[in-house]
């Protein structure tokens, strides 16, 4: 679906893109992450076709998006990074023009319905929510039919049920044969719906695989927490692999690094006598992963 | 690019040009009701000043020139930075159809709406003070465009250089107040001082205004052409100069 070969992004002397490589496999929903001024959308826009690159190989669908720009938007959909509509069009309109841009469109009225805008057909842009306006973003990026699209921070805005929805549509739609590329801030967006991720800080891609794999790479260990009002303070700083321990009205969380430490802490636990409750272990996430990734910038470049 | 698509972006601009409530009034009702105004007050009495000719019938060839700015240095320039503020021009740049032809529809939208204006001017005109014309259509229609063109040219260059909304409708209020008032599209020229009316020769409205009233009452085309090469000079320069401006976000 998609190759990229040491793609690289220059403005003037900054190097917003620096030597990336990956690809995308057929009906895969892979995610961007990374914090902002990353190089993300420079580098998507290199592959959509909006951007040339600097130097690098770039391959989609079989064409070259830069060359082939006009034959590649085609075929595949585009949800750009806040982009507005004209306020004093009505969404069917803005469909209905879409619509006539592609040789081989959808039929916007069901892809309205699956979004559930149907209500909102001959609503003006300017009374539509912010969660409406990124669905139908959503609609116009799938009027083409596409094979492949491309959605750039898809769900900044929408309120935790709308992100949901948005989550189950887009199984749905790889499910029906879609390849999805997505950017992203929001980890738990890319825990929940990317077989792929790849993460991206100052212009370079630090790592990519699948989600699991790369929040492994960074060797977070884990965190533990329980409830145990007679523990106190210090008393499991000893325990090997503990990284932090805090307590807090009687909530305690130890963080702890490469092996696990659960078995030590529940012998102490059992061998002092203090009682605990409400145990629980995470695995740590994207979301440690990012946080991780900021402050290593920001220590960087500070 | 397929001339449908082309056909039907433009019905779309074309509806939406529709909607704006502003440019709407100020295209189609105001000169109206300045006509009126204006032709209520002095009627269309052939006046010695006036070279033989009524209050209205000076007015209504001066008034393409407030016409065609509404248009070319408001509507044009302000909806073309919208367009690129809101990234609708990026988001036409990832479909099939090449961004200029947005720009395309544009254009053919305004000079479209700009020419109804100026036939509903001259309708109110022929009904209600009796307008007389003794130039050649072809020549008046040919002056009429060219001027449009040339002073769209100018919206064009404020949109290629304003960074964005605010500035451009600042630029653009700027530079169409003076050329309402200054230049004879509202205002009679010959009612101007002599020293106004020196100072208005550096504003292209100015003359877009001689030259319509040059083919209007009669002369031809050729005698209007220090006129037509200013505005040709403008739309060289203008056009040349948002080539090298123009951004696309």
């Amino acid at each position: 679906m998609i190759k990229v070969d040491n793609l690289r992004v220059q403005y003037g002397d900054f190097v917003a893109v620096d030597d990336i490589s990956f690809s995308v496999a057929p009906q895969e929903i892979f995610g961007i992450i990374g914090p902002n001024g990353a190089g993300k959308t420079s580098a998507i826009e290199c592959i959509e076709g909006l951007r040339r690159p600097y130097s690098g190989e770039v391959s989609v669908l079989g064409l070259n998006p830069w060359k082939d720009r006009k034959e590649l938007h085609q075929l595949i959909g585009v949800q750009l990074q806040d982009t507005a509509y004209q306020d004093n069009a009505r969404v069917w309109e803005l469909c209905q023009l879409f619509s006539a841009l592609y040789p081989n469109p959808a039929p916007y009225q069901e892809l309205l319905e699956t979004m559930g805008l149907e209500e909102k057909k001959k609503s003006f842009i300017s009374s539509l929510s912010g969660g409406e306006r990124q669905k139908l973003s959503i609609v116009l990026a799938l009027i083409p039919n596409p094979k492949l699209v491309f959605l750039d921070e898809l769900t900044t805005g929408l309120d935790p049920h709308a992100r949901h929805q948005m989550w189950d549509l887009l199984l749905q739609l790889r499910a029906g044969g879609l390849t999805i590329v997505i950017i992203s801030h929001f980890m738990d967006e890319v825990e929940a719906i990317c077989d792929r991720v790849g993460v991206m800080e100052n212009g370079r891609l630090v790592t990519q695989g699948p989600v699991s794999q790369v929040s492994n790479k960074f060797n977070l260990g884990s965190k533990i927490t329980f409830t145990a009002p007679q523990l106190q303070a210090g008393e499991l700083d000893g325990i090997s692999n503990v990284t932090s321990v805090s307590l807090n009205h009687g909530t305690v969380t130890v963080l702890c690094q490469g092996e696990d430490c659960l078995p030590e802490i529940l012998t102490y636990l059992r061998d002092k006598g203090i009682p605990y409750s409400n145990l629980s272990v995470t695995r740590p996430g994207l979301e440690e992963v990012f946080l991780k990734l900021v402050e290593q910038s920001k220590a960087q470049s500070g | 690019m397929k001339i449908n698509t082309m056909t039907k972006v433009t019905a779309f601009e074309l509806r939406l040009f529709s909607r704006n409530v502003i440019n709407m009034f100020f295209l189609l009702v105001f000169p109206t009701l300045m006509l009126l105004l204006f032709g209520g007050i002095y009627g269309n009495q052939p006046k010695p000043e006036f070279y033989g000719h009524g209050t209205v019938d000076i007015s209504v060839p001066a008034y393409a020139g407030m016409v065609i700015s509404i248009t070319g240095l408001m509507s044009l320039p302000l909806t073309l930075c919208e367009y690129r503020e809101k990234k609708i021009l990026k988001r036409y740049k990832a479909t099939p159809i090449q961004p200029w032809s947005v720009i395309l529809s544009q254009f053919i939208v305004n000079i479209l709406m700009t020419a109804i204006g100026m036939l509903l001017l001259v309708a109110a005109a022929k009904v209600v003070f009796n307008l007389r014309f003794e130039g050649d259509l072809a020549s008046v229609i040919a002056v009429f465009y060219f001027s449009a063109l040339s002073l769209y040219s100018l919206g064009f260059l404020i949109a290629s250089l304003a960074p964005n909304m605010k500035a451009a409708t600042a630029i653009a209020n700027l530079v169409y107040y003076p050329m309402l008032f200054l230049t004879g599209a509202t205002i009679p020229f010959e009612l101007l001082p002599k020293v106004m009316q020196k100072i208005s020769q550096v504003l292209p409205v100015t003359h877009i205004v001689e030259s319509m009233k040059t083919v209007w009452f009669g002369d031809s085309i050729w005698s209007a052409w220090p006129n037509l090469l200013v505005l040709a000079g403008l739309l060289v320069v203008c056009t040349a100069l948002s080539l090298r401006f123009f951004r696309w976000e």
